[in-house]
């Protein structure tokens, strides 16, 4: 008979650093999702001669505005429409976010904090995260031919068009920026990151991701397959209640946030404070602290820049885009993977 | 696509431009929004809600007949005499009957923010248009107006 | 297995070339871009083959109203034709009732008459160009040109008394005076707007987003554009150089210095940049007008003047009693009214029987006058480019069905 030490075992559970990981993770990345919405809201209200959310909390700046939202949509009444895929139809949002933020959560928030425990299957967890983020325009796709209306059906053809024109060139950045580095570790990716940050370093490939990644999650001026003057917001024309939060207003931001956690690891530094080193984990939890909120500082920053070209952007026409993305940004890519060749070539690469 | 005079430099340079334009706006935001019902405009002259004095109507009828929505109903009083009321689910508020009628009965308010719960209580009848209705003020409102000062509007509060 | 005509996606199989197939789409009352009519958009991948125009959701009979009711009772309902421009469709009429029934109009009149009109210009400009703005996607535009557009409504208020339906025009004259606060905000709110337009055109149509989406889009060449008789700034977009105010000579604009914007290039973005320079135009007139204007006078002519008892000629320089136009009876003949309007020119037909009620009233929209050319744009271009083309040819559903 073996006696379990249960008393032992609770409390490294609750150290244990996955854990951390999950529930900052959750807890920040909602925080950070609903700064975001906000900071979008009342940057657009500043350029555009208006004040955006305001009465609710006046004095938190309407900050509160976004609960009230999020919870009108939560309590209001699902509707389903007759000739939907009604499985797809229902299930198609919840799998979007989950997909979405699912990717954010194989990367490392710092040299401890991660989820995969094996530090040398995090290479792995690098690629799948690219990996699952491409997948979760397909399902913008599938969502677009349950709903079973026309608007939604050439909204979702034109996403499927987008994904064949930035999924090259995003893959082209983030392959230039693993030749930098050498590496596709990400802990030592961000520590061959000192001042020079991998933006620095390797600018054409950061201006690739930047306008892939606006053109994966419908940021303007690229929100095309939902594009509300043509196609009435094209897949997500017939959702409402917590489809729409879950789909439109939670999936594309969870996207964006996860895609700038990426570019936060590859091109800002990541967790990198110069001067800094933390200790080993259970011993110094405020170290480790202060490193998550560094990096999801950064991811806000990034992610605020996304926020911001709504109040500045018109939005580009689809065969346009088509030819950036197949010319302007396949060639750019090519570049910066010649670039990064070429530096360590040289042997500036660090 | 590409033209005489765009290069890729010059989209370029007029994407920058558009950023710095909206960052301009961004950092020194030019509002001009009231916050009504704490804050309320201050017009001049406002085409609002009528009333009318019987002692000086001389029920000639002018104002029911030039109305032009048909608002205007005559009321017949017990001194023989017909008096006008006004249904105000129908009136535009365009002041015609003011200006038609020849012995200056109806006058005019600044009062455009009544509200009822149903459409009988829209039609008043002349002994209902003597004074004005009471308008519930919930705040205390103070009266702004729109003044340009440096080239840009901004909204000024106005002493009493 | 799915089939995709179960669903009733693909509805029609033309005879294309290589027999593609064709997507109906209902660009329906109920969407966002397409205002209050329905274009049944028939589609071949992204490109439009056919448009077929519904119009009438928004008919209200206006032109058989006209005839049932006193001439002076019309003038809120034309006004409502197309209430951002709500001075010059009354202007057009107040013309055609002068013409038909030989009344003048005062000097000071004519002067008050051309700067808010020119306001209401500015105001029809401003309005476009932010619906334009949404429909390419940038809310910016929206928002600005909306809210400048809260700066004229309040200039209306101060003159007229309502924000937006001025009631204002009156034939002979107008009905009130601007007060002396007026002129000053008046030249405050134009520096203002100029400065904001050029901002207006560095964000939405000089940005790369922008002007791609409106170059080369909607070509209408300058033929097209005079046999399909498109007129405003579709017209003028396509290198016709016609504007009701200089050929026609009403109001006092012949005295102005002002100039004619035209634009070769027949696609959107001519049209576009027609707008903006008349806004820039219409900003000149206005600063020449309000130095020009009499501070004093009678707001009508001579010939209502002369019918008015004397106790109300004496507010006659701040506010005209209907009395007298009351009981002015229409004589038998026609009357015919032209004017140009922010979106074209406005053509009022009224034809009096002797009565006080215009036996008939025949109106000719700009709206109504563009569809065919607007059509004609449409087919070719990608499905993309249909709210741009829309909101570049100034289109309003309202003012279409009357």
């Amino acid at each position: 008979m073996v006696m379990i030490d249960m008393s032992m075992d609770l409390w490294s559970l609750l150290l244990s650093a996955r854990l951390w990981f999950f529930i900052l993770m959750f807890a920040v990345s909602g925080v950070v999702l609903l700064t975001v919405v906000w900071f979008e809201r009342k940057a657009a209200a500043r350029v555009q001669m208006r004040v955006g959310p305001y009465h609710v909390s006046p004095q938190l700046g309407g900050y509160l505005q976004l609960l009230a939202d999020a919870f009108k949509f939560i309590i209001s009444e699902p509707i389903v429409p007759r000739g939907a895929h009604k499985i797809l139809f229902v299930w198609g949002p919840a799998i979007f976010v989950t997909l979405a933020f699912g990717a954010s959560l194989l990367l490392p928030l710092t040299p401890e904090l991660r989820l995969i425990k094996d530090p040398s299957l995090l290479p792995y967890g690098l690629v799948f995260s690219l990996v699952i983020l491409l997948l979760v325009s397909i399902l913008i796709v599938i969502i677009g031919w349950s709903v079973n209306n026309k608007f939604a059906y050439i909204g979702a053809a034109r996403e499927a068009l987008l994904v064949a024109a930035y999924e090259l060139p995003l893959i082209l950045s983030f392959l230039a920026m693993v030749i930098l580095y050498g590496t596709l570790n990400p802990i030592e990716i961000a520590q061959k990151q000192t001042f020079l940050v991998g933006a620095i370093l390797n600018p054409l490939a950061f201006l690739v991701f930047i306008i892939t990644t606006a053109m994966a999650t419908a940021r303007f001026p690229f929100e095309i397959a939902d594009y509300e003057g043509d196609v009435a917001t094209g897949p997500y024309s017939d959702y409402g209640g917590i489809f729409l939060v879950l789909s439109f207003a939670g999936g594309t931001y969870y996207a964006t946030f996860s895609y700038s956690f990426l570019a936060t690891l590859l091109f800002l530094g990541g967790w990198a404070l110069p001067g800094y080193a933390p200790g080993p984990w259970p011993q110094d939890i405020t170290g480790h602290l202060t490193l998550a909120i560094w990096v999801f500082l950064k991811t806000t920053a990034l992610m605020f820049f996304f926020a911001f070209l709504r109040a500045a952007m018109p939005v580009l026409r689809l065969d346009h885009t088509l030819v950036l993305g197949w010319r302007g940004l396949l060639t750019l890519g090519f570049l910066a993977v010649v670039w990064s060749a070429a530096l360590r070539f040289v042997g500036l690469a660090p | 696509m590409s033209a005489e005079k765009t290069t890729l430099g010059a989209a370029v340079k007029a994407t920058i431009d558009a950023l710095a334009v909206a960052a301009r706006n961004f950092v020194k935001p030019e509002r001009i929004t009231i916050y009504y019902p704490y804050e309320k405009l201050e017009y001049g002259r406002m085409r609002g809600w009528i009333g009318l004095w019987t002692e000086k109507c001389t029920s000639c009828m002018l104002c029911a007949r030039i109305c032009p929505t048909n608002a205007i109903k005559m009321y017949p009083a017990p001194n023989g005499k017909r008096y006008p009321g006004i249904d105000y689910g129908r009136c535009i508020m365009c002041h015609f009957c003011i200006d038609v009628c020849p012995t200056d009965a109806l006058y005019g308010t600044g009062i455009k923010e009544l509200a009822w719960y149903d459409y009988k209580e829209m039609i008043y009848t002349p002994d209902m248009e003597r004074e004005p209705p009471k308008i519930q003020e919930p705040y205390k409102s103070v009266k702004v107006a729109i003044k340009y000062v440096g080239g840009v509007p901004k909204k000024v509060r106005l002493q009493e | 297995m799915i089939r995709t005509e179960e669903y009733g996606l693909v509805l029609k199989e033309e005879k294309l070339e290589g027999g593609r197939r064709v997507l109906d789409l209902f660009w329906g009352p109920q969407h966002p871009t397409s205002g209050h009519t329905r274009f049944i958009v028939e589609l071949d991948g992204d490109v439009v083959i056919n448009v077929t125009p519904d119009p009438g959701y928004v008919h209200r009979t206006m032109e058989k109203l006209g005839e049932t009711r006193h001439w002076i009772q019309n003038i809120p309902l034309f006004e409502r034709l197309s209430l951002p421009d709500a001075i010059n469709v009354t202007w057009a009429y107040a013309m055609a009732i002068e013409r038909l029934a030989k009344i003048d109009v005062s000097p000071r009149a004519q002067y008050l008459r051309v700067i808010m009109a020119e306001l209401s210009r500015i105001s029809t400009h401003l309005y476009d160009l932010g619906l334009h703005a949404i429909m390419i996607g940038s809310s910016t535009g929206f928002m600005w040109g909306f809210g400048l557009r809260e700066l004229v409504v309040q200039l209306w208020a101060m003159v007229s008394g309502s924000r937006t339906t001025p009631s204002w025009v009156l034939p002979g004259g107008v009905r009130t005076a601007p007060p002396d606060a007026f002129y000053e905000q008046t030249k405050g709110f134009l520096d203002y707007l100029e400065k904001k337009i050029d901002e207006f055109v560095r964000l939405v149509i000089k940005n790369p987003v922008g002007y791609y989406r409106l170059k080369d889009v909607g070509y209408l060449s300058k033929e097209d554009a005079a046999r399909l008789m498109a007129t405003g700034p579709a017209a003028r977009g396509s290198g016709i150089d016609w504007d009701a105010r200089r050929v026609y000579k009403y109001g006092v604009y012949d005295e102005l210095e002002w100039g004619v914007c035209v634009e070769d290039g027949g696609d959107s973005l001519a049209r576009t940049m027609v707008r903006i320079c008349e806004i820039r135009q219409s900003a000149k007139i206005i600063r020449q007008a309000l130095d020009r204007v009499p501070r004093d006078g009678p707001l009508v002519g001579e010939a209502v003047l002369h019918r008015m008892p004397p106790k109300q000629k004496e507010t006659a320089n701040q506010i005209i009693r209907l009395g007298s136009l009351f009981t002015t009876r229409l004589p038998e003949g026609e009357g015919l009214g032209i004017t140009e309007g922010g979106r074209g020119r406005y053509f009022f037909h009224v034809y009096g029987d002797g009565t006080e009620r215009p036996y008939r009233v025949r109106i000719s929209t700009p709206s109504w006058q563009n569809l065919r050319a607007m059509i004609k744009t449409f087919i070719g271009a990608r499905l993309m480019d249909l709210p741009a083309i829309y909101g570049s040819f100034g289109y309003f559903p309202p003012e279409q069905d009357r």
